[in-house]
């Protein structure tokens, strides 16, 4: 039976690193057919991934060798009885210290990565300068609120601004910044592509930045149980050239604003069907 | 040990008893409470009448003359498989559904060649992948390659499926509004079944059109628990649509044929007419039904069907929809300043209910109103929406707007007023620059500091 046993402990490590090695071909692996990340930062997460699973691999595969040989070498030696050890100082150091020093030195390869992504003083300026919108999280959908062509947006509401629902579009090459908010419970703003993750809490507005790197149509799911429809909480957002965005808010303004005839007036009628227009 | 292997066993019989539940459930229609209020023997007519017009849920039945897009897809048999026989299917290889909706089970099959010409039987299964239908033998019908058929409500079905995904469990099964996650809601899912709709294009005393509701389901409702469906396809939602009106139609035309009955034969009323001031035995009373079922039910189902159906092609019809005939007066503050004048006056009366400061909190909403159905007062203060559920005046700073936030959906709010709710309509009364006025001045509340 010991051999058995051998071979019991080594089949499980053998099947998790085969298993391991084919996810990316057999779609176990990234979102999208394992596509790459649609954001620059994103890709740097992903690289944070790959080395991480680099490094616990060598390890598991390391002790599970290490495990492997010591069952079989006995197997093999039955004569030999097992020994107690009553602490080992060297040993101690040595495995408290090589893991310390992996952890430490990942905690601090990252730290650019998550600054860039969560702290605020790091943000792209432009980005911060002027957001793109503001997302407000409901029961169970995504709504945006864009600030009028050529405006800021601002904190409160505006009598100019433009909605839309389930669909964000995006502008490429560009860092944008959104507001998050919700309106209800905590949700969670989801973006698998980008591989952003922020969550959504009632009473707070979180800045979130991201950069999509090329063009196409991306999933927005929300990541935190909500309720009842969670799973049903899923938009688009649409990431296209700066121009096709312009156009969109365009479109967008003038639906905004019809008024059954096909006239666009406002406050004052000259500069808003100008900027309508544009 | 014995505790672990006893337990285990429980445990792996859980899953075991639970797969039957995995089945879909064959569900039915439900009656209205009005319906189910008159005496059995009245009751059962309408029942029986609904059946025959639209099935149910999992068996639809096409009915001619409605404005739905049944979908009917014509078939022609390939071959027969070769059946024992104690089976009671048949099944036959079939072409011509190659490129329509995969599930056919439980729809009518009607045979348009052949031996069983003119007859209908039910899809027991179908199989999409190897186009096989099979359905119950009967003496009548040998089905023969080359009989041709129609398989008919398709594209009904293919709404049902997706309503019943999407919709069902708030709306119900029968659009009747109590699905399982109604409870949940403030304000509850709407009962499609008075064909009412509150946000529409259409004139005043018109109903939705199929564009208003697509609008609604991809739009979503703010302020309410309606989402937004903007990811279906155009088609999925205008499917959904088309099964929602359907299920309308079915509402309606129960409500018209109990309306017709209930005055005279409720179960309130049987008791009334038997008792000894009415003065009637329960004979007379049925036979006089018995009268009325032959002589003038058929006609009171044709008038039913054919009125609503009427109703709701009028609505589609292009001149149905609000269309203002000047284009909107410039946002100045001359015009919202006519507006808020407006919004005071005795002749809108807004301010009755929406208040003066436009907050909802007008005085109407401390008064007793009498239900405009029964003619009774309801119980409780405040205004009432012809469903029968509290319904405060919209409270005009919030900004969310839940038939859309254009100026013309404000608009048509003025011009046709909210249908099924105490918002009247001003289309009639008000000039248009009057309406843009207060548009204007209503649209430009949310913004207004704390005026």
């Amino acid at each position: 039976m010991g051999k058995g046993w051998c071979l019991f402990f080594l089949f499980w490590p053998v099947a998790a690193v085969a298993s391991c090695a084919m996810a990316p071909f057999v779609n176990w692996s990234f979102p999208y057919d394992n596509a790459q990340a649609a954001s620059n930062l994103g890709i740097r997460i992903d690289g944070l991934f790959y080395l991480i699973l680099v490094i616990t691999a060598i390890v598991f595969i390391g002790t599970q060798a290490v495990l492997v040989y010591a069952l079989w070498r006995s197997v093999n030696n039955r004569e030999k009885r097992a020994m107690h050890i009553h602490g080992n100082h060297k040993l101690e150091l040595i495995w408290s210290i090589i893991p310390g020093v992996i952890l430490l030195f990942l905690s601090i390869y990252q730290m650019n990565i998550w600054a860039d992504f969560r702290i605020k003083k790091y943000f792209p300026e432009a980005a911060v300068k002027a957001p793109l919108a503001e997302v407000t999280a409901r029961q169970f959908e995504w709504r945006f609120r864009y600030p009028a062509i050529g405006k800021k947006l601002q904190q409160k509401p505006q009598s100019d601004d433009l909605y839309s629902v389930n669909e964000l579009h995006v502008p490429f090459g560009k860092p944008v910044l959104i507001q998050l908010r919700s309106d209800d419970v905590q949700h969670s703003f989801f973006l698998p592509a980008l591989r952003v993750k922020q969550d959504a809490l009632p009473g707070l507005q979180i800045p979130v930045w991201f950069e999509a790197n090329k063009p196409g149509i991306y999933d927005l799911v929300c990541a935190e149980l909500c309720g009842w429809g969670h799973y049903k909480m899923k938009a688009h957002v649409i990431v296209e050239s700066d121009g096709e965005y312009q156009k969109y808010l365009k479109n967008l303004t003038q639906k905004q604003f019809y008024d059954g005839l096909g006239k666009i007036a406002s406050k004052d009628s000259s500069r808003e069907s100008e900027a309508a227009e544009k | 040990m014995r505790f672990g292997l006893s337990r285990l066993i429980l445990l792996l019989l859980v899953p075991l008893i639970s797969l039957p539940g995995c089945e879909q459930p064959q569900v039915e229609f439900v009656f209205s409470k009005k319906t189910n209020e008159l005496m059995p023997q009245a009751a059962k007519p309408v029942k029986e009448a609904l059946l025959n017009h639209f099935g149910n849920p999992f068996a639809l039945t096409q009915f001619e003359g409605l404005p739905t897009d049944f979908g009917d897809i014509q078939g022609t048999v390939k071959s027969v498989e070769p059946s024992e026989k104690d089976q009671p299917l048949i099944r036959f290889h079939v072409t011509g559904l190659e490129n329509t909706y995969h599930k056919l089970q439980g729809l009518p099959l009607k045979w348009t060649s052949g031996k069983g010409q003119g007859q209908v039987l039910r899809i027991k299964s179908y199989k999409y992948e190897t186009s096989t239908v099979a359905v119950e033998k009967s003496a009548e019908i040998t089905p023969q390659a080359g009989d041709t058929f129609l398989v008919e409500c398709v594209r009904l079905q293919q709404g049902r499926d997706l309503y019943n995904r999407h919709c069902m469990h708030c709306h119900g099964m029968s659009g009747e509004g109590t699905g399982p996650t109604s409870r949940y809601l403030n304000p509850p899912p709407r009962d499609f079944r008075l064909g009412i709709y509150k946000y529409t294009s259409t004139k005043p005393t018109k109903k939705a059109q199929n564009a208003d509701l697509a609008r609604t389901v991809k739009e979503g409702i703010a302020g309410t628990y309606m989402p937004s469906f903007k990811l279906l396809t155009d088609d999925e939602v205008s499917a959904i649509v088309n099964y929602v009106v359907w299920l309308s139609i079915r509402g309606e035309t129960e409500k018209k044929m109990v309306d017709e009955l209930f005055q005279e034969y409720s179960k309130e009323e049987l008791a009334e007419r038997t008792s000894e001031e009415g003065g009637e035995t329960k004979e007379e009373v049925l036979e006089e039904l018995k009268d009325f079922m032959e002589e003038d039910f058929p006609d009171t189902v044709e008038f039913a069907t054919s009125s609503v159906a009427d109703a709701w092609e009028e609505a589609n019809l292009e001149d149905s929809v609000v269309v203002p005939r000047e284009p909107r007066v410039a946002d100045t503050p001359e015009s919202r300043e006519r507006g808020r004048k407006l919004y005071l006056s005795e002749r809108t009366k807004c301010a009755t209910c929406h208040g003066p400061q436009g907050r909802g909190n007008g005085t109407a909403t401390q008064d007793f109103w009498t239900n405009p159905v029964t003619n009774q007062k309801y119980p409780d203060r405040g205004l009432h929406d012809i469903w029968g559920n509290q319904l405060s005046p919209r409270d005009l700073h919030r900004g969310i707007y839940r038939g859309g936030r254009r100026p013309i959906d404000s608009y048509r709010r003025l011009f046709s007023g909210i249908k099924g709710t105490p918002m009247p309509a001003f289309g009639g009364s008000l000039s248009d620059q009057e309406l843009w006025d207060l548009v204007n001045y209503v649209m430009s509340l949310p913004y207004d500091g704390n005026r």
